[in-house]
This record gives structure tokens, C-alpha cells and sequence, in this order.
């Protein structure tokens, strides 16, 4: 049954335009779960306020359940989802890069978009940022080939990569999260800064 | 007194329970998979702009240079027309929504009382830049390679996601004074 | 109490049902990239009778069947044009050549599909490209193609086309008489014939 797009149930365009309300939820959850402040999203590094790691794990794992069983009641055919395949060393890298742009602007591309259209000015400055970045990555792109296409190492799962169930795995998720949560609340309570 | 304290600026601003606003991104997420095969994503339209961008301003520096070719050679129907542009201009829509809902539409610069405006938006774009970058060399950013990846249980996701908060929490001290 | 606690109430019973399902229930996330590289580029692993008969009858080069049971069975029946490599000499030094090229589809059948998807497995685990397996087996082959059933009249112009080709292909292949399979292994379930999926596996990521 699932994905529709790849048994097409639905069309291309339908696919864009639900891309669309999907984009009008995803924005919707983000804004009112406070992901279009970067005091929020900052706080998160500093202890004081952790709603991205609240946010960021329980839909993860929402997601995650929510595909192991559908793909169980043969909802979905999982082997037709985009997994996002592993580049070791880019991802690496890349990932340092976009932490430090992180803790240097204070939002990621999503929040920056969310804050931007509730009228942040930061945030705007952000995009713009953004923008000259992907460019500069273009520039460079011929240097960079060779590493961004290097050591790649198919599209494993955890699961996969641990040699474990893929439920083992979902459970031992759930339990780390709950745990890093109930840290979080408790640096909430220790690192209280008031709000600007 | 009663009317001093009403006259006072609100201090809590008023958000959802994160886990319940966890659920329901989770729920968004799982929809996005379940009707189009992939998940949520941000930067890959900051991208679809840039191509687009520099194929009709410059369409002879898009053709020589390799990123822009490659990327027109895998997207034949334009760089525009691509699932996360439309998935974006929804997120624009629905943040704007739900700043409508909740009062929290305003122009404003967001910064720490202890630094100026102009400190924080040249510390925006530097981090801009960063993420602009390290997105396109880690294919995706927090939503559409560490949140995505997750949910899929993408070893590359788990990565991803590890080092983009380990970076921010490592360097968090050297840059306390922007947020703290 | 707590919306963490909610929380965990919601998530732990759901990820122990998780848990404890049997793994093989859940489908496997994804094949290797081998796998996978093969399956966008074929399709399937397997090949309808009526596409086989229409190779042999047309006489296509590109098409070498490969009997994979014994040499006793071969001798008692084989397709046309058929070699013989029985599975347990499969991966014998003199077969190589055979079953790692790139010219021909070599098609594997055995009574039902089981032995012929072993051998389809051990060749692709070794990376070799071009195998596939006949639908259903000698099994299925006898009863489409030799002793095809016929449609009642009014079944779609499709059904009958398909009909009038197989009893044209079954005649031309020697049909009409009893063909000994070895019937130990019961009837098989009619496998579906199902087009070849040309579905692919969607693009994302940022």
C-alpha cells in the first residue's frame, strides 16, 4: 500500500501538493513547539531549556514505531523508503561544520524558515547566510568531490549496523531518550535562565 | 497592584508541551513517509533556490561549474519542482499559522540582553554560512538527514545527528556570552 | 503525573510489542547494495513461463535455461535448449563461465521455484549478475504453457490472447502429452504473474 507515491496510488503533482500540507504541519509543529526562537533552540547546548531534544527524540521515535508497524501490518513496503545512505567521513565532517553553525547562529535551515516567517530578522539573516554557504560549497565542490563521495558505506540501518532487531534497537532508543529527558528536566530546573 | 502586575510583560511565552508537539512532528514525519517514501528536509530547498538562482542569473557559470551540472543532470524538470520546495513553502505557511494563532507574529531581532542586534545577526550569518556548508557536505541538515535519517533508523542519521549536537555542545563555552 | 511520564506510559508498551514481534515479521528495512543495484536494474528475479516461452519459441539468443535438478531428472525431461547444472555442482570451477557473464539471461528452474532461488541467491551472494528463476517452476511451466486452461468465453480479450499463445507455444514446444515432473513435491500454489514491478525506490534526502 505504502508509500502511495511509489505505487501510484497518488500522482506526482498530488505528491507535491500533499508535500505541501505536509510543509504547513511540519512548520506549524515547529513554530508552536517554540522552534522558531534560537534562545530556545541555544538553550538546549546550555541546559536551560532542552525542547529541542524533548521535540527532536519523541518524534523520531514516533516516526520510528509508527513505520515498524505499519511495515508489520504491511501498511508500507520499507524497502521502497528513502533510507539516507552513509557517507562515513562527509557525514562526519559535515555534521561538525553544521554543529558549530549551530551553536554560532542558533538555528538550524528548518527553525530559520519557521522564525523568518513569523518575522525573526535574525533568522532572515540566517537564510541569507545559508544561501551564500550552499553557494561557497558549490564553488568548491570540485575540491571537495573526491571526499563527498568518498568512503561510502551503503545504506545501513543501526539496526543492521549492531546486528540487532530492528524492535531491540527501537526499544533500547525509547529508553535512552526517556532517560536523556528526564536529565534534561532536571538541567531545566538547574540552569533556569528568564527569558529575554 | 493587581494592575501593575497585568501591566507587566508576560514572561512565559506560551508553547506546547514538547512532547506532545514531539508526537505530533513524529506524526508529520511518518505521514511524509507513508504517502511519499522519504522524510521532512529543509536544506535541500535552500539548495533548489540557489540552483535555480544561478541557472537563470548566470546560466554559463551553471553549466561550467560542476555542482550546479550535476545537479541539473539529475533534475530534469528544473530545480524548482522538487518535493521540498513545495514541503518549505509549507512550512513558511504553517509557522506563519501558528504564529497568527499563538500572537507571536513581530518583527523583531531575538538576541540575549547582553549583547547588541548587530552582534547577533552577524553571528546569524556566520552560522548560516556554516550550515549552508556542512549541509551539502553531510547531505542534509538536523530535519532532513539526522531527524529523517531516525526515523528511518539510518546509521548515517544516527551520525549525523551525534555529531551536530556533540559540535554545538563542545563549543557552547567559547560562545556562552551570545546565549547565556 | 508527568507528560514525560505519559509519555513513557505511550512509547515502552509500543516498543516492547516491537520487541518481541519475531524479526522476520517485520520486513527487512532494506537489501544490500548489490541487492538492491540488481533489483532496480532487472526488476525482478524472476521470469514469467509465457516470457520464456516467447524466447524459446522466437529462438532468443539472450536466453539460457539452466536446469538445476539432477542429472536423472534432466535426462527423464528438460526445456528445450536447457543445460544441466545441478545445484550441488553449482559452484563447481566448470560452471563459472556460465553462470558469471554478461551476454545472456540464464534463467533457473527446478520442479517448484525452490531450488532454482537457491541457486539464484548463491550466484547473486556472489555478485554475478544475469540470473534469474522461471515463475513457478516445471511445476507451474506444465500446467500454463503445456496444458494451459482455457479462459470461459467471457473472460477479457487479454485472458483468451494469452491463452490462444500458450496453446500455440505448448504445440511448438512438444505439448499436448503428459509431462512427467516429479510429483513428490506437491502442486505449487499458483504463484501470481505479476508484471514486473518497474517501481523504484524514491529519491530524498536534503
Amino acid at each position: 500500500m505504502g508509500p502511495l507515491i511509489v505505487n501510484d496510488i497518488i500522482t506526482q503533482n498530488t505528491n507535491f501538493f500533499l508535500a505541501f500540507i505536509i510543509g504547513i504541519g511540519f512548520g506549524f509543529v515547529l513554530e508552536s513547539s517554540g522552534f522558531s526562537s534560537s534562545r530556545k533552540l541555544a538553550g538546549m547546548f546550555y541546559g536551560y531549556d532542552t525542547v529541542v531534544l524533548k521535540v527532536f527524540f519523541t518524534a523520531a521515535i514516533v516516526a520510528m514505531l509508527g513505520m515498524l508497524f505499519m511495515s508489520l501490518f504491511d501498511w508500507i513496503d520499507l524497502d521502497m523508503v528513502y533510507i539516507n545512505p552513509t557517507y562515513l567521513w562527509s557525514t562526519i565532517i559535515g555534521g561538525v561544520i553544521m554543529g558549530a553553525g549551530f551553536i554560532i547562529g542558533g538555528f538550524c535551515p528548518g527553525t530559520s524558515f519557521c522564525a523568518a516567517s513569523i518575522g525573526k530578522i535574525d533568522a532572515m539573516f540566517f537564510i541569507a547566510g545559508m544561501f551564500l554557504g550552499v553557494m561557497i560549497f558549490a564553488e568548491v565542490y570540485p575540491f571537495l568531490e573526491d571526499f563527498y563521495k568518498g568512503s561510502f558505506r551503503g545504506t545501513p540501518t543501526l539496526s543492521q549496523a549492531l546486528g540487532l532487531k530492528d524492535g531491540i534497537v527501537v526499544l533500547g532508543i525509547i529508553f535512552t531518550a526517556l532517560g536523556m529527558f528526564w536529565v534534561g528536566e532536571w538541567a531545566e530546573k538547574k540552569f533556569h535562565r528568564e527569558e529575554y | 497592584m493587581n494592575m501593575s502586575e497585568l501591566k507587566k510583560p508576560k514572561q512565559k511565552t506560551r508553547y506546547i508541551n514538547p512532547y506532545l508537539g514531539g508526537v505530533l512532528l513524529g506524526l508529520v514525519l511518518l505521514a511524509a513517509n507513508f504517502i511519499s517514501g522519504r522524510g521532512l528536509g529543509a536544506s535541500g530547498a535552500a539548495k533548489s533556490v540557489i540552483v535555480a538562482t544561478v541557472n537563470t542569473v548566470t546560466p554559463g557559470h551553471a553549466e561550467n561549474t560542476l555542482f550546479y551540472n550535476e545537479y541539473n543532470e539529475s533534475h530534469p524538470e528544473g530545480p524548482l519542482k522538487a518535493w521540498l520546495v513545495f514541503q518549505m513553502l509549507g512550512v513558511i505557511v504553517g509557522a506563519f499559522i501558528s504564529g497568527a494563532v499563538f500572537n507571536r507574529l513581530k518583527f523583531k531581532v531575538e538576541h540575549s540582553p547582553k549583547i547588541t542586534s548587530k552582534r547577533r545577526i552577524i553571528f546569524a550569518i556566520i552560522g548560516g554560512i556554516l550550515f549552508g556548508f556542512g549541509s551539502q557536505l553531510g547531505r542534509g541538515c538536523t530535519s532532513g538527514s539526522a531527524l529523517s535519517g531516525m526515523a528511518v533508523m539510518s546509521l548515517g542519521g544516527f551520525i549525523s545527528m551525534a555529531f551536530i549536537f556533540g559540535t554545538a555542545f563542545a563549543l557552547a563555552w567559547f560562545f556562552r556570552k551570545n546565549w547565556i | 503525573m508527568k507528560p514525560r511520564l505519559y509519555l513513557a506510559l505511550f512509547l515502552i508498551p509500543l516498543g516492547l510489542i516491537l520487541a518481541a514481534v519475531p524479526a522476520d515479521t517485520t520486513h527487512p528495512y532494506k537489501l544490500s547494495p548489490q541487492d538492491l543495484l540488481e533489483h532496480v536494474n532487472s526488476g525482478m528475479q524472476y521470469f514469467s513461463p509465457d516470457e520464456v516461452a516467447h524466447m524459446i519459441v522466437s529462438k532468443d539468443p539472450s536466453l539460457l535455461l539452466v536446469d538445476v535438478r539432477s542429472e536423472d531428472d534432466y535426462e527423464k525431461y528438460h526445456l528445450p535448449g536447457a543445460i544441466n547444472i545441478p545445484l550441488s555442482s553449482l559452484l563447481e570451477e566448470q560452471w563459472k563461465d556460465y553462470i558469471n557473464q554478461d551476454l545472456r539471461y540464464n534463467v533457473f528452474y527446478s520442479n517448484s521455484t525452490v531450488n532454482a532461488n537457491q541457486a539464484w541467491m548463491l550466484s547473486r551472494q556472489l555478485g554475478y549478475q544475469n540470473n534469474y528463476v522461471l515463475q513457478g517452476g516445471l511445476n507451474y511451466w506444465v500446467e500454463t504453457i503445456m496444458n494451459p486452461e482455457k479462459p470461459a468465453s467471457t473472460s477479457p480479450n487479454e485472458e483468451i490472447a494469452k491463452y490462444d499463445f500458450r496453446k500455440g507455444a505448448g504445440q511448438a514446444l512438444g505439448g499436448g502429452a503428459v509431462v512427467e515432473t516429479n510429483s513428490s513435491q506437491a502442486a505449487p500454489a499458483l504463484p501470481k504473474i505479476a508484471p514486473r514491478p518497474k517501481k523504484k525506490r524514491v529519491q530524498g534526502g536534503c
